[in-house]
């Protein structure tokens, strides 16, 4: 408390702006993982990445889960994971396991080669080297139980499912999080459209009172974004989830196709707009307004017909990506190897 | 016609199998190790999240609680996940080998398997091998779900009997009766007939989880696209609404009662005369794992290459040889 008799006290700051943005950047750092490494990410914000299959979606998602799930540092050996927790909604059914633990070996791998001054001294075949291998094996065991039970994971095949899903999942992370001793950071949708078609169809019953409100897409999409606002007012998180494209864009194809060469060769402007054309209606939105207005940043991932070859991962595709909100206008290249995602440059 | 006699038997098998509780006629022991299948749903309610230091007052809300926990769907962690997979979500072979290693070791169960390919690619050729090899294990039943009369016991009779070597101990035609009864083949003419077979399936298993012996392991739809391709088009989003329900219920018996889905799609001419998978879009979502198919005129080798997988990078290809 400031002395009452300064009043000069009471307008000094508690702290000055620089000291409190060091605070701040340090509790609730940035996410800069590629590919949504371009523009800063922190808790609050929710990020959808849209795209047609396949175009690394669910990929990218793993890749933030494992940043996540990593811990800073273990028994002396940084990292550089955030070591909190993450929700993973499966709405698509299709999440594999063996495929999250295949990516977080790899990092774990990746990270004890580089530091470890492995074989040092030591000859290859001896018996001090086999005592070093079985110690790292079970190093690298005990370290990935560590990060996998802070991995949450529930399965929906409905709407009615997901949200009371979403209603159940404060009290179940709080117990969760309470037992482990850390936060949640992440929560990750994939995908969240994939009940649009079923949703869609539910049409209001001829029967009983019209006071009942009708099961739209609609109405449960504003359900779902409610519970989720709800949740997040309660628990500061970066919410990730992918949309998968669902409109095919060749029916549109052929009809621009067809305008153009009756337009010919008059200009290649409109040969342009048109591929932007084709690009609109591949994205083409079909979420409710609800959930457009709740997204805060929005990437387009898409698979290219380049492919990347080298040594060690063989001929991988290429994907690209690009910040559509807010409007960035790079394009980044990356590719998806055993160990995850990598840029390419 | 001896063969075809068997396989409508099977059918009856099929039906006894469905609405009776009458045990297996052909009891097969399994070979794979097989812990105690443990539902994940029934795992997250034996554990009671009640704790002690519950007050007097409270002990109302945790029951209520439990019972909310009870009807919804369980939260599960990384590492009951790993047990899972490790314990009920087993490999099993195709029965070709360029297929086996390409997916390293087969099909796996809780997963939805899509072979795509243009007409006599060896995409039913890979669906009566893949039937064959489960049946001949032991590893399980197979359920073959017909769509376009492709289901063939004759050949399947054919490839047990081109296998010759591996028959040292039984006879031709015990091997012969032990594989047969072991494959269930039924027709299937409509998408409302498919889901109300994979409904009744649905409820069949969730009431005899206990016994393993023979439990389906393998659930085969050849071909699928033939079932939802006549109600798609048009405005109306009903077609899609059953695609969808069909592909999601699908993946929900793979994953729930740990059986592996192979479904077979043909392809269609896109833009520019390429060909590409029959469904659209939508569909391309459902799959857990989707494989071309491709096969020169007059040979007989096969070329596979994988579209979608969830863990091996697309792209890989492989080739198999299938006999006429």
């Amino acid at each position: 408390m400031p002395d009452a008799d300064d009043p000069r006290a009471w307008i000094h700051g508690d702290e000055s702006a620089k000291a409190m943005l060091a605070r701040v950047l340090t509790e609730r750092s940035f996410l800069l993982l590629p590919p949504l490494h371009r523009l800063p990410l922190r808790v609050g914000n929710v990020v959808e990445i849209a795209g047609p299959s396949p175009s690394a979606k669910s990929q990218v998602l793993l890749q933030a889960a494992v940043h996540c799930i990593l811990p800073r540092e273990w028994r002396g050996i940084r990292f550089g994971g955030l070591e909190r927790m993450v929700i993973y909604f499966d709405l698509d059914c299709r999440f594999d396991v063996l495929r999250l633990s295949q990516i977080l070996k790899h990092r774990i791998k990746e990270v004890l080669g580089s530091t470890n001054n492995f074989g040092h001294g030591v000859e290859e075949g001896s018996q001090e080297y086999d005592d070093k291998v079985a110690s790292m094996y079970s190093f690298d065991d005990e370290l990935l139980l560590a990060c996998m039970r802070r991995f949450l994971y529930i399965r929906c095949y409905d709407s009615y499912e997901f949200i009371a899903a979403l209603k159940t999942m404060h009290s179940r992370a709080q117990t969760e999080s309470e037992a482990l001793g850390v936060g949640i950071q992440f929560l990750l949708i994939d995908s969240i459209g994939a009940f649009y078609w079923i949703d869609r169809a539910s049409q209001p019953s001829p029967y009983g009172n019209c006071m009942r409100k009708i099961m739209s897409f609609q109405n449960l999409m504003e359900t779902i974004v409610q519970e989720m606002r709800k949740f997040l007012e309660v628990q500061p998180l970066l919410v990730l989830a992918s949309k998968a494209c669902i409109f095919f864009a060749g029916s549109s194809t052929t009809n621009v196709q067809r305008t153009v060469t009756t337009w010919t060769s008059e200009d290649r402007k409109q040969w342009r707009t048109s591929n932007k054309e084709i690009e609109k209606f591949l994205y083409r939105e079909y979420m409710p307004s609800a959930w457009q207005a709740f997204v805060t940043h929005r990437i387009h991932l898409q698979v290219s017909d380049k492919c990347t070859c080298d040594k060690k991962n063989g001929t991988l595709p290429i994907y690209m990506s690009e910040w559509v909100q807010p409007p960035l206008n790079v394009k980044d290249q990356f590719a998806v190897g055993d160990g995850g995602i990598f840029m390419i440059t | 016609m001896e063969e075809r006699g068997r396989a409508e038997a099977s059918r009856e098998e099929l039906e006894r199998l469905i609405d009776g509780g009458t045990p297996y006629k052909f009891a097969v022991a399994s070979q794979v190790p097989m812990p105690p299948t443990r539902n994940p749903r029934s795992a997250i309610h034996a554990k009671s999240p009640i704790t002690e230091e519950v007050g007097e007052e409270d002990v109302g809300m945790e029951e209520v609680s439990v019972a909310i926990d009870r009807q919804q769907p369980p939260w599960l962690n990384g590492v009951e996940l790993l047990e899972d997979a490790k314990w009920n979500k087993h490999v099993l072979p195709t029965g070709c080998e360029g297929i086996d290693i390409l997916l390293g070791g087969g099909l796996r169960e809780g997963q939805l398997t899509e072979i795509v390919g243009p007409s006599s690619s060896g995409k039913t050729q890979v669906c009566l091998c893949s039937a064959l090899g489960v049946a001949d294990l032991n590893l399980g039943v197979v359920l073959f779900l017909d769509t376009c009369n492709s289901f063939s016991s004759h050949r399947i009779a054919h490839m047990v009997n081109s296998q010759s070597d591996t028959l040292v101990k039984e006879g031709k035609e015990g091997r012969l009766k032990r594989i047969m009864s072991s494959i269930l083949c039924h027709s299937v003419f409509d998408i409302f007939e498919l889901m109300d077979v994979l409904h009744q399936l649905e409820c069949k298993l969730k009431h005899q989880v206990k016994s393993s012996g023979n439990r389906i392991r393998l659930l085969i739809v050849d071909s699928i696209s033939s079932l939802i391709t006549p109600i798609l088009g048009g405005k109306n989003s009903q077609g899609r609404l059953m695609m969808i329900t069909t592909g999601i219920l699908l993946k929900k018996i793979a994953n729930e009662y740990n059986l592996s889905v192979l479904v077979t799609n043909h392809m269609v001419g896109g833009e520019g005369g390429s060909l590409k998978p029959a469904l659209g879009e939508s569909w391309k979502n459902i799959p857990h794992v989707r494989l071309v198919l491709s096969r020169d005129q007059g040979s007989n080798i096969c070329n596979v290459s994988i579209l979608k997988h969830t863990i091996i990078a697309s792209g890989r290809a492989a080739k198999f040889v299938i006999d006429n």
